[in-house]
């Protein structure tokens, strides 16, 4: 992914692929929020159930998120090894994330599984869910896509070794990986404990 | 791959990084849509004509009235901003290319390919026909169980993603690659706009996505996001469709505006008026234009105090916008005004604007606004402020710019010819729909009945059209004309006041043999005058050994994986083997990502 | 094969009268003089701006016209603050002029008088159903028809896709949601409303009372052109007779009625006519209630004359006038179309 002259000097003195995931991140912003606003307006209109109580399974979802989170540590780790030019260690907590990433994911795949086949609720059962799909699968398509970025990485750094510490992509990448990670805590919040409220 | 790709010939058009020629690409396949949204309109209007015509059927006007929509907004006047995006940021702040170029070029790509999917609809008959803002639930399968629909929604979804991509490219080309001493209220005004622009496309478009995804899902998947009997709501997919919809609406207009504000001032031959209040009156109206998407919907039953709300902030939007319109003319003030095919068309824009404009505050009235909704009365006015504004304004600019892109000068002869016939034809077409509107028409009707006293007022709006028709083909061959036979057109023709004036006609691959440095406002300008206008010898550029200049490398990957992308949304519009064209695109899509990731730019 | 979807009628091609049949500013029922109270304000501060942005624009380019000769460019100023701050705030001035009626208006006619009459007016594929509910529960179809001088509140929505109920010399329109209906499946869950009080009948004297039209206005599929309706307002004595005739059963005494009411077997699944067998089979009906068809001027939404030619021509193929209709093409010969055409036309009790 690198791109633009590495030289060039920019008017903000912030790297260019960096700004630009802020960019990006913005308009995700956007994107996530449409989509649990849509979610908070629809969970409730379902013709027939289940409904969210009848589903969710907190202590879960918990774990799930705790994962998450302990992925966003390892991300930090990465990069400051990555900076400090420990080859071993930055390819170690890069692994990290990405192992924090595929619990996570499956973590989803059992949640998707069960809700599906143990409480019948499929994607068109009802609007519930058809949001509720919508939203968290839309989120584990980020995840997925920051998995594959982040094994990518590491597949690097453990072909091209030592020459390899472009501290630039890790830092672009862990920006994206923060931002899927705190838009988790927002969905857990208002998706899973709310139902409590 | 990347390497000693050749410089000339197809090859080098389809794998170019470099943003002039995307910017040429851009301009070319946006015109080209120009003509088919604009068969779409005379097809309509032929229809429309007299009373009780036969020459279409219902279901063929309503594709004419969606395609039309869909192609003049999406693949017309989008795309020929970003033509001048693409050729006149990097020159108009001083950087060799945009931020990032392959980026750029897969923009590109994706447009043109999600612009042909769209338009593959009239190839295999089944073009949607449910209007350019598809209001749900007309967009169900069990109302539109071909794949029409799904044309238009794919089309738009992938087209939107080319915008998306591009914005942010723009957006950090504009913030990061400005030539030094360029301070951010140093940037030419289009510089400016373009800005703004960026920041709408990459938040509204997030919206628009959402609600593009739901009504696939519901069409494929039968989940009932906009289906009353499942739980859902139509009146869902209006909020979201106008969240992204009426900053688009600022999206079309702002770069015209960007365009219009340098055309004045290098035609007056004076700096833009009050440039700062320009640039916070853009801001704010990019601010507000995200504040009143409701006032598409004031007949849908909002309930007064969310619709006084919306009306409020509706109204308010006419005060940066009437701000920007006394600046114009100031502009203008005390100038020295030389009249050409550019010029006029940045004054009619300001004259046709203005007017769109002011029954644009008729409808911020909801009151009002009950009356003139889905009439013709709204016809009459977001083509005076788009067709008028925007494309007025945009004509101007390729007036403008066709010489430092082509090296030559387009005919004045025929560009003023086309200019006014232009004028009247518009004016023709689009004044009468105003009473149409008032003597009731509502829009989208494919015939009426002879007994309404509409009769004289269509024939008038056909005419017109046709006139304008006429205008169209001049312009078209005064581009060809121009091309080969116009005028050598100097590095600086009209006396400029930008950087790209600066540099040859048409610019090196390169741009700026030496980047510039700036240290006020229309730099350019006083290079060639002092304060009191007193002439100055402007510095050359220096000759380099272009060799020792770092060019970005051509690259296939764009090309590869936008038509991977194509290939994904392709799935959907297909009644066999979708799910295999999709997969094929996705691993396309992926192949290309990896070879992008590890290509030496 | 298509056909014109209208009578020819008198073709003028320019009337200098704005009296259309739909136009908007005629301003019949308080609703409507409200609005266009408004909007003759705003057309006033509009040709205002209009001529403060014209005037100045015209005048600049002709005074400073460039002579082509100029040696020197000429003085480059950038602002003027106090202009700036003028054409910022006398802007705002003149849109309160606007604001303040508008919001006004808005929740005046928000609220809903007592005792208004309760009209429910129901959007279809391509045409409209009006239900009284306060009036001996009759069900129409594409006439709507009003007492003179009585608020009425019209509660809106569709059976299937958006429509938009206007009818312009009333005032202002409002969209027919298509909503979920309750467990019967005719009560809507949600709907829209719009009151309006009507207007008086000008000649107390004329039978039939005053006709006014209305059109669906939004996009609803092909022939969304062909979704019109017309509103007849009576004078109340008028209006109760009406009402009393708009359920009463048809009066069956021709033989060639007779047949065609065996005939009419075969449109009951989608038609309803009051005092039938028809209305015996559940469910909403997704054709227009026939009951004294033969009242209506207008057949088809609006489309054509309610004559036995043209409720022949619509019997033979209703696609070929109305693209897209729901009704199919049954098949009927000469004869059967001309038997159920005297059945549901002739056989009307006539109101007036």
């Amino acid at each position: 992914m690198s791109e633009s002259a590495h030289h060039f000097q920019t008017s903000t003195n912030i790297e260019n692929r960096k700004f630009a995931m802020w960019v990006l991140i913005a308009s995700e912003c956007f994107l996530f929020g449409t989509l649990i606003a849509n979610y908070l307006i629809n969970k409730g209109r379902s013709i027939a159930g289940p409904t969210p109580q009848d589903v969710y399974e907190i202590d879960i979802t918990t774990l799930s998120t705790f994962d998450l989170l302990m992925s966003s540590v390892a991300m930090v780790l990465a990069l400051h090894y990555c900076k400090e030019k420990d080859l071993r260690k930055f390819q170690f907590w890069t692994f990290m994330v990405v192992l924090g990433g595929l619990i996570f994911l499956g973590f989803q795949y059992h949640e998707f599984s069960t809700f599906v086949l143990k409480e019948g609720l499929g994607l068109s059962t009802n609007i519930f869910a058809s949001s509720f799909y919508l939203l968290t699968g839309c989120h584990g398509a980020h995840v997925t896509v920051g998995v594959l970025w982040m094994s990518s990485i590491l597949v690097t750094s453990l072909i091209k070794g030592k020459e390899w510490f472009n501290s630039d992509i890790v830092e672009v990448a862990g920006l994206y990986w923060h931002f899927v990670d705190v838009v988790w805590i927002i969905i857990f919040t208002v998706v899973y404990l709310f139902v409590y409220v | 791959m990347a390497k000693n790709l050749p410089k000339t010939g197809l090859i080098s058009w389809l794998t170019t990084v470099d943003h002039k020629r995307i910017g040429i690409m851009y301009a070319l396949g946006s015109l080209f849509f120009l003509i088919v949204g604009g068969i779409d309109a005379i097809l309509m209007r032929t229809q429309l004509m007299v009373p009780n015509s036969t020459f279409l059927s219902g279901e063929t006007y309503n594709g004419l009235v969606t395609m039309h929509g869909t192609t003049m907004i999406f693949l017309v006047i989008m795309p020929l901003s970003a033509a001048f995006f693409n050729y006149l940021v990097p020159l108009q702040i001083g950087a060799p290319d945009v931020a990032f170029p392959r980026l750029n070029a897969l923009s590109f790509w994706i447009w043109l390919f999600g612009s042909l999917l769209l338009n593959t609809s009239y190839l295999v008959q089944q073009v949607p026909s449910v209007g350019w803002f598809a209001y749900a639930n007309l967009t169900q399968k069990q109302f539109n169980p071909t794949h029409s629909v799904d044309f238009w929604i794919l089309g738009v979804q992938v087209v939107g993603l080319a915008s998306l991509i591009a914005s942010i490219n723009f957006f950090v080309t504009i913030v990061n690659m400005r030539a030094k001493g360029m301070t951010l209220l140093k940037m030419p005004l289009f510089v400016w706009t373009t800005l703004v622009t960026q920041v709408l496309l990459f938040l509204s478009l997030p919206v628009i996505t959402v609600a593009l995804v739901m009504i696939s899902f519901d069409r494929t998947f039968g989940t009932g996001f906009f289906n009353p009997g499942l739980g859902g709501q139509v009146v869902m997919w209006q909020h979201l469709f106008w969240i992204f919809g009426h900053p688009e609406v600022y999206i079309l207009i702002l770069p015209a505006m960007g365009i219009v504000s340098e055309i004045l001032a290098t035609f007056a031959r004076k700096p833009l008026f009050g440039y700062t209040v320009m640039v916070y009156s853009s801001c704010a109206i990019g601010f507000l234009g995200f504040a009143v998407w409701a006032h598409h919907m004031f007949t849908t039953g909002l309930g007064p105090w969310a619709t006084a709300l919306f009306s409020a902030a509706t109204m308010l939007i006419a005060v940066p916008t009437g701000v920007k319109i006394f600046n114009w003319i100031s502009t203008l003030w005390g100038g020295q005004i030389r009249f050409t095919t550019a010029s006029l068309f940045a004054i009619s824009f300001v004259a046709m604007f203005t007017f769109g404009g002011l029954s644009g505050i008729m409808h911020s009235s909801p009151v009002i606004d009950t009356q003139h909704q889905a009439s013709y009365f709204v016809v009459a006015h977001f083509h005076y402020v788009l067709y008028g504004g925007a494309v007025m304004g945009l004509f101007g600019g390729i007036y403008y710019w066709f010489p430092k892109v082509t090296g030559r000068m387009m005919n004045e002869f025929i560009g003023k010819t086309q200019f006014w016939l232009y004028m009247i034809g518009f004016n023709l077409t689009f004044f009468p729909m105003h009473f149409l509107g008032l003597e009731g028409m509502p829009r989208r009707i494919y015939t009426y009945a002879g007994d309404q006293n509409w009769n004289f007022w269509n024939l008038c709006a056909t005419l017109g059209a046709y006139i304008t028709a006429v205008g169209g083909a001049l312009f078209f061959i005064n581009m060809l004309y121009s091309m080969i036979w116009g005028a050598k057109a100097s590095a600086d023709p009209w006396d400029g006041r930008t950087l790209e004036w600066s540099i040859a006609s048409p610019p090196p691959e390169y741009n700026f043999a030496k980047l510039p440095e700036v240290s006020q406002l229309d730099d350019w300008w006083y290079k060639k005058y002092t304060h009191d206008g007193k002439r100055l010898t402007p510095p050359q550029q220096p000759v380099v050994d272009i060799s020792s200049i770092h060019l970005p490398n051509q690259s296939f990957w764009p090309i590869f994986l936008a038509g991977g992308i194509t290939m994904i949304a392709t799935g959907f519009v297909v009644s066999a083997n979708g799910v295999m064209i999709s997969l094929i695109g996705v691993a396309l899509t992926v192949a290309s990502t990896y070879g992008w990731a590890y290509e030496e730019p | 094969m298509q056909q014109p979807a209208f009578d020819e009628s008198s073709y003028k091609l320019f009337d200098v009268s704005w009296d259309a049949p739909m136009d908007t500013i005629s301003g019949l029922t308080e609703w409507s003089r409200d609005i266009n109270s408004v909007y003759a304000i705003t057309t006033v501060i509009t040709i205002f701006v209009f001529f403060a942005v014209a005037i100045p624009l015209i005048w600049t380019l002709v005074k400073f016209k460039s002579k082509g000769d100029e040696q020197t460019p000429p003085k480059q100023f950038h602002g003027n603050t106090t202009l700036e701050i003028l054409w910022t705030v006398i802007p705002v001035v003149l849109l309160l002029f606007i604001a303040v009626p508008t919001w006004r208006i808005l929740f005046k006619h928000a609220h809903t008088p007592e005792g208004a009459m309760q009209v429910d007016v129901i959007g279809h594929q391509w045409w409209w159903e009006f239900r009284y509910p306060q009036n001996g529960n009759i069900i129409t179809a594409n006439e709507l028809h009003l007492p003179e001088n009585t608020p009425v509140v019209f509660r809106v929505w569709s059976a299937d896709v958006i429509h938009g109920f206007w009818v312009p010399k009333f005032g202002g329109k409002m969209d027919a949601n298509p909503t979920a209906m309750e467990e019967d499946g005719i009560t809507p869950k949600r709907w829209s409303v719009l009151n309006i009080v009507t207007p008086s009948v000008a000649d107390a004297n004329k039978k039939g009372g005053e006709m006014y039209q209305g059109q669906c206005t939004q996009l609803c599929g092909p022939s969304h052109a062909l979704m019109r309706f017309n509103t007849v307002v009576h004078s109340k004595d008028e209006f109760e007779s009406w009402a009393k005739t708009a359920n009463t059963p048809p009066a069956v005494e021709t033989t060639l009625a007779k047949a065609g009411e065996q005939v009419f077997a075969r449109c009951q699944a989608c038609h309803a006519i009051t005092g039938t067998p028809s209305e015996q089979i559940p469910g909403p009906k997704i054709g227009p209630n026939l009951t004294n068809f033969g009242n209506r001027k207008y057949l088809g939404a609006g489309t054509r004359l309610n004559t036995m030619e043209n409720l022949a021509a619509w019997l033979r193929d209703p696609a070929s006038i109305k693209q897209g209709s729901l009704m199919p093409n049954l098949g009927l010969t000469e004869e059967e179309i001309q038997q159920v055409s005297s059945y549901v036309r002739l056989s009307t009790t006539k109101t007036y």
